[in-house]
């Protein structure tokens, strides 16, 4: 890859990268406008006057037509001003600067258990496929797959109850770090193993073998580095998996996070809650397919900038 | 071992057994039946949502109105028990005859948790702060008295006059909700018009001060709040013991009720601020059965869900469907529906049969000599074919005259799961007598779009009601309130007998004669059973779960449940619920 290659190639997944935040961040506002009710509905639950409830809807601005509302906000975020919550009567950035430093805590964990178990777990089944402990670990990962975060968030806080072995108060992310972690650690796994058997299927591997490659070397050194590539070539749906996992396991497990904050911004019908937080995670799904596709292109000299 | 010596070791054995026997019969059981309250201790309640304002006057919503009970205080209290006022910060008061002067002596040596003396001009000062139009304070509407403030002023440190506008028949019950805020922290910031701000959730909790029993220590948030003793508090116990008991209340944010119940099995909350589901109780029971949760009966909820038809005249719903309007429908749904199967299969036991939103919790309000009709089917079908509603196909199912399809649409919570198994009740019990029903689960800011837009046919659902007085919701009993379900907001009243229930009502809530109100709302009960513009079938028990190890609880059917007399809780000594 080409320096001058790779400076266009940045830039051209830069502007598709701020297209796709405009859109989404667009999208939600519409959408939380288009949705019945406002965020002045449960005041009228609350058996607040008529007269109050108008005054903070012009407050709040939702009295303005939906382009004015959407220029303003706009030029708001062209300051780096997100709006402000209905829900919290705080600056949504202030909001979403907190969460997103929550969400990433949690997501990095769950990464960080996720490749501890995942990457090891495939080159082993990877190295046998037919193999006993594959033929164990495989219908395992596939049930874990299948399962979404939001039951395994259950199931983990019911083994917490049954065992007393973790803690689910509020703030502990053991809970809701390992319900992120395990579906990714079978993606992880699957994928990890189907390159290594591939890699290992190889002639190059033969040869390394012809060699006098010792076994483990062969397989933990030669064919998992070889394997690895397809992963960050994923790099971004695992962002993905993890930002949209998080929205059910954070509202579960009560972790305050950027998923459990949208959830809020939607049922409480905040319009540029809801917008700051796809737009912040529309830019965290980006940043991470973009950070992916340079490191495969870095860790594989056969990937080219077409 | 020789034998000789069996005897003694028996006897030491069962002298043992009988006093771990005694020992364990005597400790302290729910409620807290043997000892003193320890003093000292933490207790962990969670709650679903978290304050949006630390000043319950700009926010009123459940968390602002439970953390202002927790910090503040008011002048005069209600008895979530009893229902009568009680003197809280006023230590009493006098009234003249015609109830619109109300002279109240403050508690002398009263101090807020910063220890800056309360005085009458704090009292004077949260009355400004409260009907400033710059704060626009969401608590200003329900401290009105037909619409008209109430005036206050000082007449010394410790005495204040309050002019009602007109007679009120609640009279200072009203107050109940106002907590006393401390000029000397907020004067500024009201005469700069910044009081919305001032005490917003990013404000250092140091700078939140109260008279109530606990202080703000930290928020974190989408986690805790966490309270600690106030060291000022005023209030003694009758031994004379300095109140509260607890050294810290933590308030856990758990959004979602089936983790509330998981940390309450699991011993990492003691108590939830919201009541028992029927479902739930099958879960618990085990637990209380071995001891390790209480559950406490507060009684029959004041808030049962019911069902209304849109009765707005010319509703577009009733343009070609008149029949939706006829009382005779309500009725005959009224007659159709199987109550006890709603109270057995929905409720699972954990209700009460009823025919009106006043329910026995209502206490002196209710009317149990009020007419509870049996099922019959016969008679609902006849109702109907009265308004033209018959089998014209053979098919068990109804047509109008113009062989429409005898149908309506019925909106409720979606994810509410004793609202959406009810709608499936009726849904299936009206189809014995031919009506078509569609139930639509959508989410409550649907359900009250669709209200305010009067763009629904019928609804199942709830509004809460924290005051068991009918002239403190007037908005629901009167046709001009935003919560006369059927029809609200009337410029006037459309129909003669909501013009007669608006006429009673008026009376009701400025007499103030006791057994007069009485009367009267009894009247405004039995105009709503012949016209049954709300359909009610059922009212759950509320049921309170609790660790073993809270004490001096007393729950009632009000909000907040528990938490309502939190200056009196304690825990007995022990393991509590662990903190990360």
């Amino acid at each position: 890859m080409t320096s001058g290659g790779l400076a266009t190639f940045v830039v051209r997944r830069l502007a598709a990268a701020m297209a796709l935040v405009a859109v989404v961040s667009v999208g939600a506002l519409l959408l939380v406008r288009l949705a019945p009710g406002d965020a002045t509905t449960d005041l009228v639950l609350a058996h607040v006057d008529e007269a109050t409830i108008a005054r903070t809807r012009a407050r709040l601005g939702l009295d303005r037509p939906f382009l004015v509302e959407l220029g303003d906000w706009l030029a708001g975020v062209a300051h780096l001003d997100l709006g402000e919550s209905s829900a919290f009567g705080r600056p949504v950035a202030d909001l979403v600067g907190e969460r997103v430093l929550k969400t990433a805590e949690l997501a990095s964990l769950a990464l960080v258990l996720a490749v501890a178990l995942g990457l090891p777990l495939g080159v082993l089944t990877g190295s046998r496929p037919g193999g006993l402990f594959a033929s164990c670990v495989a219908p395992i990962s596939i049930g874990i797959l299948s399962c979404p975060p939001i039951v395994g968030a259950f199931g983990l806080m019911l083994l917490a109850l049954g065992t007393g072995w973790l803690s689910i108060a509020p703030g502990d992310p053991v809970v809701p770090a390992l319900a992120l972690a395990l579906p990714l650690a079978a993606t992880i796994e699957r994928v990890q193993s189907q390159a290594t058997a591939e890699v290992l299927a190889a002639p190059g591997a033969g040869a390394a073998a012809a060699r006098g490659l010792p076994p483990w070397r062969l397989l933990w050194v030669h064919a998992a580095r070889q394997a690895v590539r397809p992963l960050l070539g994923v790099a971004g749906v695992i962002v993905g998996t993890l930002f949209s996992g998080s929205l059910a396991v954070e509202w579960v497990t009560s972790w305050p996070g950027l998923g459990r904050l949208l959830y809020d911004g939607i049922v409480g019908r905040d319009p540029f809650l809801v917008a700051g937080c796809a737009l912040s995670g529309a830019v965290l799904i980006a940043a991470a397919n973009l950070a992916g596709d340079l490191a495969r292109g870095l860790a594989d000299p056969r990937v080219r900038v077409s | 071992m020789p034998i000789k010596r069996l005897p003694v070791i028996a006897t030491v054995v069962a002298v043992a057994a009988a006093i771990f026997f005694v020992w364990r019969q005597a400790g302290p059981g729910p409620h807290g039946r043997a000892s003193a309250p320890a003093s000292g201790g933490e207790l962990v309640a969670t709650m679903r949502t978290e304050p949006k304002s630390f000043d319950r006057l700009v926010s009123s919503r459940s968390a602002e109105e439970l953390l202002s009970r927790l910090t503040q205080a008011p002048l005069v209290r209600v008895n979530r028990l009893t229902g009568q006022v009680e003197p809280w910060l006023a230590s009493s008061w006098t009234t003249s005859a015609d109830g619109l002067t109300w002279t109240f002596k403050l508690r002398e040596g009263v101090t807020f948790s910063d220890g800056a003396p309360f005085t009458a001009a704090d009292v004077v000062f949260t009355f400004d702060a409260l009907y400033d139009p710059k704060v626009g304070s969401e608590e200003a509407s329900s401290l009105r008295i037909h619409d008209q403030p109430i005036s206050v002023r000082a007449v010394d440190d410790h005495t204040v006059v309050l002019g009602f506008p007109s007679a009120f028949g609640p009279g200072i019950s009203l107050l109940d909700s106002l907590p006393m805020l401390p000029r000397h922290k907020l004067q500024d910031a009201l005469a700069a018009g910044r009081f919305a701000d001032a005490w917003s959730v990013t404000t250092p909790p140091a700078e939140i001060v109260g008279l109530g029993p606990f202080a703000l220590s930290e928020y974190r948030p989408g986690e805790r709040l966490v309270l600690v003793r106030n060291p000022h508090y005023w209030r003694r116990d009758a031994d004379g013991r300095a109140l509260p008991y607890l050294d810290r209340l933590d308030l856990d944010i758990v959004p979602e009720q089936d983790a509330e119940l998981l940390r309450l099995q699991s011993g990492q909350a003691d108590l939830t601020t919201s009541e028992v589901r029927p479902e739930d109780l099958a879960v618990l029971k085990p637990l209380a059965d071995a001891g390790r949760v209480q559950l406490v009966t507060a009684g029959v909820s004041t808030s049962p869900d019911c069902l209304w038809f849109n009765l707005t005249p010319g509703a577009a719903v009733a343009k070609t469907r008149p029949w939706l309007q006829a009382v005779e429908l309500r009725r005959a749904i009224s007659l159709a529906v199987d109550r006890d199967a709603i109270v057995n299969t929905v409720f699972l036991g954990a209700a009460e049969p009823v025919w009106s939103p006043v329910t026995p919790s209502h206490g002196e309000w209710y009317l149990p000599d009020q007419p509870h009709p049996a099922r019959d089917l016969a008679e609902a079908r006849r109702l109907l074919a009265s308004i033209g509603l018959t089998d014209r196909h053979g098919d068990g199912l109804l047509e109008d005259a113009a062989d429409r399809p005898a149908r309506f649409s019925l909106l409720t919570q979606k994810g509410h799961s004793l609202r959406e198994r009810t709608a499936a009740m009726l849904q299936e019990q009206l189809k014995q007598i031919g009506l078509t029903v569609d139930v639509v689960a959508v989410d409550p800011q649907t359900i009250i779009a669709r209200y305010t837009d009067r763009s629904y046919d019928a609804i199942y659902f709830v509004a809460p009601s924290d005051s068991i007085d009918p002239a403190r919701n007037l908005d629901f009993w009167m046709s001009r309130g935003a919560f006369h379900y059927w029809n609200a907001s009337q410029a006037s009243p459309a129909t003669a007998w909501e013009a007669t229930m608006d006429d009673l009502m008026r009376r009701q809530s400025t007499s103030l004669d006791p057994a007069e109100r009485r009367r009267l709302f009894a009247e405004v009960q039995r105009t709503l059973s012949t016209e049954l513009p709300v359909i009610c079938f059922a009212a759950p028990r509320i049921t309170i779960a609790m660790s073993a190890r809270v004490r001096g609880a007393t729950p009632s059917v009000l909000p907040p449940l528990v938490l309502w007399n939190a200056d009196t809780l304690s825990v007995a000594p022990g393991r509590g619920a662990s903190r990360p």
